[in-house]
């Protein structure tokens, strides 16, 4: 079997400028933090991002100049407000939107991991998310006589990028029980190549004792990186909730334009590892309190 | 807690948004299937007031994911973890969900909207007339798209009324209402729709024939006339004059505030 155990710099080294890349990712809810990190210390250029509903990650590589495009149902970090770096992009014209909404995206990223080239819906009909997309959204009979659907072009992102509990070398990925996104289940299969960081890297055995928890084979995945805590400062259920106090840190400096390149190049472009990154932000005491989230937040 | 809630006395002392909260609860009722979405703080109130008094049987499927979920009170995030405790099942969304809204298993939508019109038509996505280039870029869609043209009903609600926030018509339609009125959503095939707007001043509903909004009650203290001036288009007035909307009781105000939100997650 192959190996595909590699490092951040190696895994993100093949993504191209102007290739499309799908982010897990929900609001604040488990993002690969570290390869969007790794994304802005590579200076990756005019990248086309597709997220259902994105989070920080967006926000920073909005600031960093990385995406120039993005296809998504929403944008917002919930109950820390709007991304603000990421909407002036836009207001200004330097990231242009295709919103589609959910079950849109659904529908596109459903027919690009079958090899369709397009999947329906009956979402959206009627709004002007059809007008502002009409290359990729088209009504079409129902060839059996039914009301009118909506046919959703199939979506092949170039890489899809995502979080994981844990992978074998050979990049057979596994998550704990909880909730998922569609993020999970559709994008990676839809996406022609696949990036994994995980939090950690085990034996295969390990994953035989539960292949119902494993939700992707290692053929489908390229990299496989192991990477503690590298949802942070999203949460990564049950293991660690998302961090308010980072989050607030960010918003307190995001519609300062200089402020926000400081703190990009604090956290994101001068740390050279992970566990530099983790101790600039508290290192054990602070992991240690981002555990013991359930049941305070 | 054990409260009398049903024979509980109208509260004197309660905040705008203990109001909407308690007009919201009504809407909800046992053997029906409600959800909300993101920033849903009002909502969720409103489905845990529910559960609490009249409707015990009310399936609440929280944020799409935990169904029949028991947070023991409401938490920083309507979307995550902590608020989908103790759930009985996670819907995957790709596939449990998407299937379950699609075939309206789930018929009832809780959510807010940065601008309404006076057909129920919502917006969350662009401020201003260039969508490419807008005034103001809001977060998006999300699942609100869907939801409101798979043939839910649409509860809406908003803090802020005012001519902004209510408009002649939207700058985009994320969400689409009763679009141009009359039988223009029905044309489409799309079914049921929005039903009532709850706002900071008054609670409105919707024509049965031309679809436009009607205001429904003014709440205490307000009056028809400050409604109006606070609407960015003609509202209808019922001939037979507009009530108050009912006070909450002092039971549903501390439920609120004791046992459901006692972080005051509701205010922010």
């Amino acid at each position: 079997m192959q190996e595909k155990l590699t490092s951040l710099e190696e895994a993100i080294a093949p993504i191209c400028d102007g290739d499309v890349v799908a982010l897990q990712i929900m609001a604040t809810y488990m993002a690969p933090m570290a390869l969007v990190r790794e994304l802005i210390r590579q200076n990756k250029k005019d990248l086309g991002l597709v997220v259902l509903i994105g989070g920080i990650a967006v926000d920073w590589l909005a600031k960093a100049g990385v995406i120039n495009r993005l296809i998504g149902a929403a944008v917002t970090m919930e109950q820390f407000g709007l991304c603000q770096q990421y909407r002036k992009a836009v207001e200004q014209g330097r990231i242009r939107v295709e919103e589609i909404s959910e079950s849109v995206l659904n529908a596109r990223l459903g027919a690009g991991a079958r090899g369709l080239p397009f999947l329906t819906t009956r979402g959206a009909i009627g709004t002007d998310l059809m007008k502002e997309n009409s290359d990729n959204m088209k009504m079409l009979d129902d060839p059996f006589g039914g009301m009118p659907v909506m046919a959703c072009r199939a979506l092949v992102p170039d890489f899809a990028l995502i979080h994981a509990h844990r992978a074998d070398r050979y990049g057979n990925i596994q998550y704990e029980p909880g909730a998922r996104w569609p993020d999970l289940a559709i994008m990676p299969k839809a996406a022609k190549h696949v990036v994994v960081t995980v939090e950690e890297i085990v034996d295969s055995e390990v994953l035989r004792r539960h292949p119902e928890r494993t939700v992707l084979p290692g053929f489908k995945v390229d990299a496989v990186v192991e990477v503690p805590n590298g949802a942070h400062p999203t949460s990564m259920y049950p293991n660690y909730g998302y961090d308010t106090q980072f989050h607030r840190e960010w918003t307190s400096v995001s519609r300062d334009d200089e402020k926000a390149t400081e703190f990009i190049d604090k956290y994101i472009r001068s740390p050279a590892s992970q566990s530099e990154y983790l101790e600039l932000i508290g290192s054990e005491e602070r992991l240690q309190y981002l555990q013991e989230w359930e049941g305070k937040r | 807690m054990s409260l009398d809630w049903e024979n509980s006395p109208a509260s004197t002392d309660y905040s705008v948004e203990e109001l909407v909260i308690c007009v919201l609860t009504e809407q909800f009722n046992n053997g029906e299937q409600a959800t909300n979405g993101m920033g849903s703080f009002i909502p969720v109130a409103a489905f845990m007031l529910a559960k609490k008094t009249h409707a015990p049987d009310l399936i609440w499927l929280a944020s799409s994911i935990g169904l029949e979920c028991r947070p023991e009170r409401i938490p920083a995030s309507t979307l995550e973890a902590p608020l989908w405790r103790d759930s009985i099942m996670y819907l995957e969304q790709y596939s449990d969900f998407w299937d379950l809204v699609s075939n309206n298993w789930i018929t009832k939508f809780c959510v807010g909207a940065a601008q309404l019109d006076q057909y129920g038509n919502a917006n969350n996505s662009v401020i201003g007339s260039d969508y490419h280039r807008p005034k103001v870029r809001l977060p998006g869609t999300a699942g609100l798209a869907d939801l409101c043209s798979l043939n839910k009903k649409l509860y809406y609600w908003n803090l802020n009324h005012s001519p902004r926030t209510l408009v002649e018509k939207v700058d985009f339609i994320s969400g689409a209402g009763y679009l141009d009125g009359g039988d223009a959503r029905e044309r489409l095939g799309l079914g049921d729709g929005p039903q009532l707007v709850v706002t900071n001043l008054a609670v409105m509903d919707f024509h049965p024939d031309s679809k436009r909004m009607r205001l429904k009650s003014v709440h205490p203290g307000n009056t028809v006339e400050e409604v109006q001036q606070a609407t960015g288009f003609e509202l209808l007035i019922p001939e037979e004059g507009v009530p108050n909307t009912k006070a909450p009781t002092q039971a549903q105000i501390s439920l609120i505030r004791d046992v459901i939100d006692p972080d005051g997650m509701r205010n922010k």
